[in-house]
């Protein structure tokens, strides 16, 4: 028996846990399942629903001696306690002793199923959570069998009332658990659901505007332990037990959340998430959720497309591919290998991405390839492999003697389901939550310390924060000796940057840059998150990598950083070299590097053809277009005739992410497979085999069958991606990481859960004798002065203007339409009001927008949506800008 | 008049002393000289002491030790709160408000003193919502009297000790009185029980130590410290020690507040200071604690009125509010509207509250309107079981005695409810549609 664990006895068998688990949590341990409607594993135990009722006895205690009273046989005496205790809120004890399933425990279990049940209907032949209904199976378990209650005298509520959107609550079936409102307070922090009216009467409501405003709002569906609360999506879609759950990876951004495609008859009938406590516990947020609907699109492309007298026209495989070869083959020909080009989406698989480079590096000869366009613009990374997170890092255990560091990001719109795991560690856990930003976002409610900056001086506050760290002395010595060089040339370039100075460049208030400094460096574990808002900018990704050198926070477990990329597989992308200067693995190429995405549809460029897998820079913009349009000869990968398909020579339809398999690499680097759910629609084509089949017209032989082929080759290849053959990706995570029963979380499904593989840094590899890290310092751009006008802040949200979430009619009213959002203040100075117009200029560029007034912006600030329908903020901060002063009138 | 008991009141001196409301009238007669001498000449833990010594047992109705309760609050963690229950709001119970009415001083030097004793700077009233007249009126002008004489705000009384006093209405739920629930409710949330442990000793209003007690409760603390802890024993019994105040309604001549020392007989309150039952009636039963209370008949007449008599006698004295049923009454009338009750005031955090009491009032509706039967009868017995013990807080366990006791001393009249009800009792929906279907079937 050690200090931190107790021994107690449940139904005879003897168990072992950690001081402090309740109950339900340590009979789990011997399979032994206390039916539970309230609890949830991942909140707070309420004791409610009173489900969990077991007998609890305690060894009893002579008064006077003050020692444990024994039988005649030498046995503790075991007194138990008058009344039933809930297992879900008690704590074990040394030498406690449970009856869970003792003939009284029985019969009181029995009672409360009698009870929620006397109002419930028995609808379960028409309930969406038939056959996978904690109710239902506990009923059959443990309830009555049949009603006594009279049918006449059943509570009547609301059979389908719309929470907003995307939910649909069935009241007479709520029996008032309140995971769902527990749910949005504790976990989403949206507190969008409450309990209405008290006793019988009691009913869930939703009073924001719009109705039930979360981005989380599935996720209650999910742990809803009744038929109560449904989603658009699914409701009457099937019956849980026709459906086929392949474990798949949400497309949707870079967090990478497991999920499962419950499909049916060759269709998406919902996504569920799938639980990696590593990634993203059991949530999904509701883009991911909703969003599959392109999957399954009558809008796809099914066949090949020639453009024939201008028109494009289906054809076979065999003819464009043909003419691709001929047409690729000609303008090397004639121009060089240098006058082809190639731009990939971050959304491809690593398999995709690998066979890209290597279609251009080995048998085209050219290093002009990249992905970096559309949001993927604003922001590179390479840091990761430096001194991203260390291997092991799980944001849902991080809490007290952590800090975690978010610059430049609003996180519950970029990658919402970090968002979760980053408030919950600071609000529900206790690490210290520094969020620096140029604008107020919804984690400044969980951040013990907010730094709110002047846009454009991101950099200056990391450079402020790293000075403030020296200053202090905080330096972790050791650390940087292991690990860095170049530390006294930093110390020289940072006394520039004295905490005063920066706090009059930033304005931030300088005791809170040193408070904040102090506070980081002190941790036992630090993470730094940034973001597209924080600005492209070497300078700043120098400081922060600097930042986590110096106090120690690099190459280990729960230390390092996190950029939060835009899409999927944004970090495959960089990791598999799609970009001009870079080979798989971050090897620098040998020569000149090739040309960059911006470079390359600038116009003028040189390219004679291109091949676009994935991506639509012409939506983008005009200039972009037209370079497109420059070209002589076009191939465009896609799964839509988007703005770049219809500019195409050659169209090629690929599959969407559930139609194939493959693997994503998340933002912290864990690379994660997915498999094939669904068949595609008509002739498409998955797109490592388009290239496959490229490369063979071009005189290649490559001999790839599967995906899980490419994988193998680039396990071999890329030295980063050694172990990570499908075999290794795919393999069921144990038992003990793999938690619980569905009536604990919610999720009902049987996919396997897998937790991926992370790759190492090289902070990492240099404690174990890898070489030195260089502490760098980069001067960074000088700040403009103060100009007349408004900031404007181009800003991701979740529900963008994307091509696939378009296809997703049932979340079509929350994407964002192209709007200004304004702080009333302002609103009222310009004399506009919500849905006015109002006129934004800059340099002789000017847009017009309708205008939001929102109580986060602050005064003197705008800010829009980026990635929207006409893209008109990235007309004015440019495509890799972040902000501009701008001139706001009323039209 | 009635009470020949008492010399002199110990809480309803307003009874005894015209304007002891206003200040000066309570200033006259030794009002705030208990608050100086314990400045003046004890420290916190003598305060506690007295009111241990004392024997004071919390009024609200669990009878638990106030200076024990007072002790039970860490010295370590800052800030300290009081609150003082006010809600009062179990059927039949109306003595805090008479308090706060007519005598809030020697309620307000109370919360001083109790606030003294553990080290807290603020306490709130928190009085049910129907108190509104009452907490913007009278009570707030004794607050603002005490604090314009100095005895509320910064450096009571010259000392070093300070406090400051709040009012606040909640919005009229029986569950507000839970002290759990009232802490939920005075910080803005939904008034529904929390778990304890922590229990608000350690972790109350806003996370915090907190002592709660009842308006009665501290209302006694004024007369124990100025004239002693035995004093206080010469009233009462040995474990049940001082006065009380009985509220007393129902089918008696004379209703309403009757301070008594502890242990006196039941059958006093009725006849002496009740003047007996309306037209010299029987008495059928007793609810001595509001309805919550377990029901018992007249042979506990002679039961004396002190937290262990009552229990022996298989009830409790709760807030001793003493409701009596004359032979007149209807028994089964009387236990569904108790039901009722608590099927309105349920938080509906519990299922076995929220649903048990929504299933018994539907079962004694279906009793009351004929239609019941036998099994219905002891259909409220099995409801009342499986809520038993198995709910979060005491409002759903307090549904629980008055049934049984109902069933258990009138079950003559439940059964010739339910006779009628077997008279026109109608066949299982169940079978008939069964039999039905096979009819059907052979048809084919």
């Amino acid at each position: 028996m050690s200090d931190n664990t107790v021994t107690l006895i449940i139904d005879g068998h003897q168990v072992t846990v950690p001081k402090g688990t309740l109950i339900v949590d340590a009979a789990k341990q011997i399979e032994n399942e206390i039916p539970v409607f309230c609890y949830h594993t991942k909140m707070d135990p309420v004791g409610m629903c009173r489900m969990c009722l077991v007998e609890v006895g305690t060894p009893a205690i002579n008064r006077e001696t003050r020692q444990p009273e024994l039988d005649e046989a030498g046995k503790p005496v075991i007194r138990f306690f008058p009344k039933p205790m809930t297992a879900c809120t008690t704590p074990v004890s040394e030498g406690m002793v449970v009856k869970v399933d003792s003939e009284s425990a029985l019969e009181k279990r029995k009672g409360i199923l009698e009870f929620l049940l006397t109002s419930h209907p028995l609808d379960c032949p028409v309930c969406d959570k038939g056959g996978e209904c904690p109710l239902q199976d506990l009923t059959i378990r443990h309830g009555p069998g049949n009603s006594r209650f009279d049918y006449e005298d059943k509570q009547r509520f609301p059979k389908r009332y719309p929470l907003g959107d995307l939910i649909v609550l069935d009241m007479e079936r709520c029996i008032i658990c309140t995971r769902c409102v527990r749910f949005q307070e504790e976990i989403a922090h949206d507190p969008a659901l409450a309990v209405e009216n008290r006793g019988r009467r009691a009913h869930i409501v939703s009073y924001t505007d719009p109705v039930f405003d979360s981005h989380y709002s599935g996720n209650t569906a999910d742990v809803c332990p009744v038929g109560a609360l449904t989603t658009r999506d699914f409701r009457f879609g099937a019956r849980s037990w026709e459906l086929t759950n392949a474990p798949s990876v949400c497309n949707h951004c870079g967090v990478g959340c497991n999920t499962v495609l419950s499909t049916r008859t060759g269709q998406i009938k919902r996504i569920m998430p799938r639980q990696n406590e590593a990634v993203n516990e059991v949530w999904i947020c509701d883009k991911g959720r909703f969003g599959h609907h392109f999957n399954g699109s009558p809008n796809r492309l099914t066949t090949p497309l020639v453009r024939k007298d201008g028109e494009l026209v289906e054809a076979s495989w065999a003819e464009a591919l043909d003419l691709v070869g001929q047409k690729f083959a000609a303008i090397k020909e004639a121009g060089g290998a240098n006058a082809l080009g190639g731009i990939a989406g971050a959304r491809l698989s690593n398999e995709d991405l690998y066979l890209f480079q290597k279609l251009f590096r080995d048998v085209i000869g050219a290093h002009n390839i990249d992905h970096r366009v559309g949001l993927s613009a604003t922001l590179e990374d390479e840091t990761a492999y430096t001194v991203g997170v260390g291997c092991g890092t799980d944001l849902s255990r991080t809490g007290k003697g952590a800090a975690i560091l978010v610059i430049g990001s609003d996180l519950d719109q970029e990658a919402p389901v970090l968002y979760l795991r980053v408030a919950g560690a600071a609000a529900k856990r206790g690490a210290r939550l520094i969020n620096a930003g140029g604008r107020q976002t919804k984690l400044d409610a969980q951040a013990q310390t907010s730094l709110r900056y002047r846009y454009g001086t991101a950099t200056h506050l990391a450079l402020g924060l790293l000075a403030s760290v020296v200053e202090q002395k905080l330096v972790d010595e050791a650390g940087i000796e292991a690990r860095a060089t170049g530390f006294a040339e930093l110390k020289k370039a940072l006394q520039n940057y004295a905490t005063a100075k920066v706090a009059d460049v930033t304005g931030v208030d300088a005791e809170e840059i040193n408070a904040a400094a102090k506070a980081f460096a002190e941790a036992d574990n630090g993470i730094i998150i940034f973001g597209l808002e924080a600005g492209n900018d070497s300078a700043l990704r120098a400081a922060l990598e600097a930042l986590a050198l110096v106090t120690g926070h690099a190459g280990e477990a729960d230390n390092g950083l996190i950029a939060v990329l835009p899409h999927a597989n944004s970090r495959g992308a960089a990791d598999m070299g799609v970009v001009p200067d870079r080979l798989p693995g971050y090897a620098p190429v040998d020569g000149e590097a090739g040309l960059s995405a911006q470079e390359m549809l600038a116009g003028e460029s040189g390219l004679k053809g291109m091949l676009i897998a994935g991506v639509d820079p012409a939506a983008e913009s005009e200039a972009y277009q037209a370079a497109l349009e420059g070209l002589d000869f076009l191939v465009v990968q896609e799964l839509f005739l988007t703005e770049t398909a219809k500019l195409a020579d050659v169209v090629l339809p690929v599959k969407g992410a559930a139609e194939r398999d493959g693997t994503f690499t998340n933002l912290e680097r864990r690379v994660q497979a997915f498999d094939i759910g669904v068949p595609a629609p008509g002739l498409a084509w998955a797109d490592w085999l388009v290239l496959v089949a490229i490369a063979g017209r071009l005189g290649a032989e490559w001999l790839y069958a599967s995906a899980d082929g490419v994988m193998a080759e680039i396990t071999q290849q890329v030295p980063l991606y050694a172990g990570m053959e499908f075999e290794n990706l795919t393999a069921p995570v144990s038992l003990e990481r793999k938690t619980s029963h569905y009536i604990y979380e919610g999720m009902s499904f049987t996919a396997d859960a897998r937790e991926g593989v992370q790759w190492p840094t090289l902070a990492e590899n240099n404690a174990e004798g890898g070489p030195k890290l260089p502490l760098r310092f980069i001067e960074p751009a000088p700040v403009a002065g103060d100009e007349d006008g408004f900031t404007l802040v181009g800003s991701r949200f979740l529900y963008d203007g994307g091509r696939l979430l378009a296809e997703s009619q049932v979340v079509e009213s929350r994407i964002r339409q192209p709007q200004i959002l304004l702080s009333k203040l302002d609103a009222q100075r310009l004399g506009v009001a919500n849905g006015d117009e109002v006129t934004v200029s800059q340099n002789g560029v000017s847009v017009a927008l309708p205008v939001k007034i929102n109580r986060m912006v602050a005064e003197g600030t705008a800010v829009a949506p980026r990635n929207v329908a006409g893209r008109p903020v990235e007309k004015l901060v440019g495509p890799g800008g972040v902000y501009a002063t701008v001139k706001v009138e009323k039209t | 008049m009635g009470n020949e008991l008492l010399e002199k009141y110990v809480l309803f001196r307003h009874r005894d002393v015209e304007d002891i409301h206003k200040i000066d009238g309570y200033t006259a007669n030794d009002g705030y000289t208990a608050l100086k001498k314990a400045l003046e000449t004890m420290k916190p833990e003598d305060v506690t002491n007295v009111v241990k010594n004392a024997g004071l047992r919390g009024r609200g109705g669990a009878g638990f030790p106030a200076g024990v309760k007072w002790s039970f609050i860490p010295k370590d963690i800052f800030p300290k709160y009081i609150v003082v229950n006010a809600d009062e709001s179990e059927p039949g119970t109306f003595k805090d408000r008479e308090i706060m009415t007519y005598n809030p001083h020697q309620l307000i030097e109370g919360i001083i003193m109790c606030a003294y004793a553990v080290g807290a700077e603020t306490a709130y009233i928190y009085g049910r919502g129907e108190f509104r007249t009452l907490f913007l009126g009278r009570l707030q002008e004794a607050v603002d009297e005490a604090y314009a004489k100095g005895f509320l705000g910064k450096n009571i009384l010259g000392s070093d000790f300070s406090m400051d006093l709040y009012l606040h209405l909640g919005a009229g739920a029986y569950i507000c009185g839970e002290e759990t629930a009232l802490l939920n409710s005075l910080e803005g949330l939904m008034g529904q029980p929390r778990s304890r442990p922590p229990f608000p000793a350690v972790e109350g209003l806003y996370a915090k130590p907190t002592v709660i007690n009842n308006v009665e409760t501290l209302t006694n603390v004024p007369p124990i410290v100025a004239n002693g802890a035995d004093w206080y024993h010469q009233f009462g019994t040995e474990r049940s020690p001082g006065t009380k105040i009985f509220s007393l309604s129902g089918r008696v001549n004379k209703p309403g507040n009757y301070e008594l020392p502890l242990g006196t007989p039941i059958r006093y309150l009725i006849e002496e200071c009740g003047g007996g039952v309306i037209d010299g009636k029987a008495v059928k039963g007793i609810l001595p604690a509001g309805a919550s209370s377990a029901i018992v008949g007249p042979e506990a007449l002679d039961v004396t009125m002190d937290y262990e008599a009552m229990a022996a006698a298989g009830t409790m004295l709760g807030s001793a509010s003493f409701i009596i049923m004359d032979e007149t009454v209807d028994a089964v009338w009387a236990a569904e509207k108790n039901v009722k009750f608590f099927k309105h005031e349920s938080c509906g955090k519990c299922s076995p509250c929220r649903e048990g009491s929504f299933w018994l009032t539907s079962v004694y509706r279906k009793l009351r309107e004929g239609r019941g039967s036998k099994k219905d009868v002891e259909m409220l017995e099995t409801i009342i079981n499986q809520m038993e013990g198995n709910c979060f807080c005491l409002l759903g366990e307090f549904t629980v005695p008055g049934v049984r006791t109902s069933l258990a001393l009138f079950r003559d009249e439940y059964e010739a409810l339910a006779r009628n009800g077997d008279e026109m009792a109608q066949p299982d929906h169940n079978l008939v549609l069964a039999e039905q279907m096979l009819n059907s079937q052979s048809k084919v």
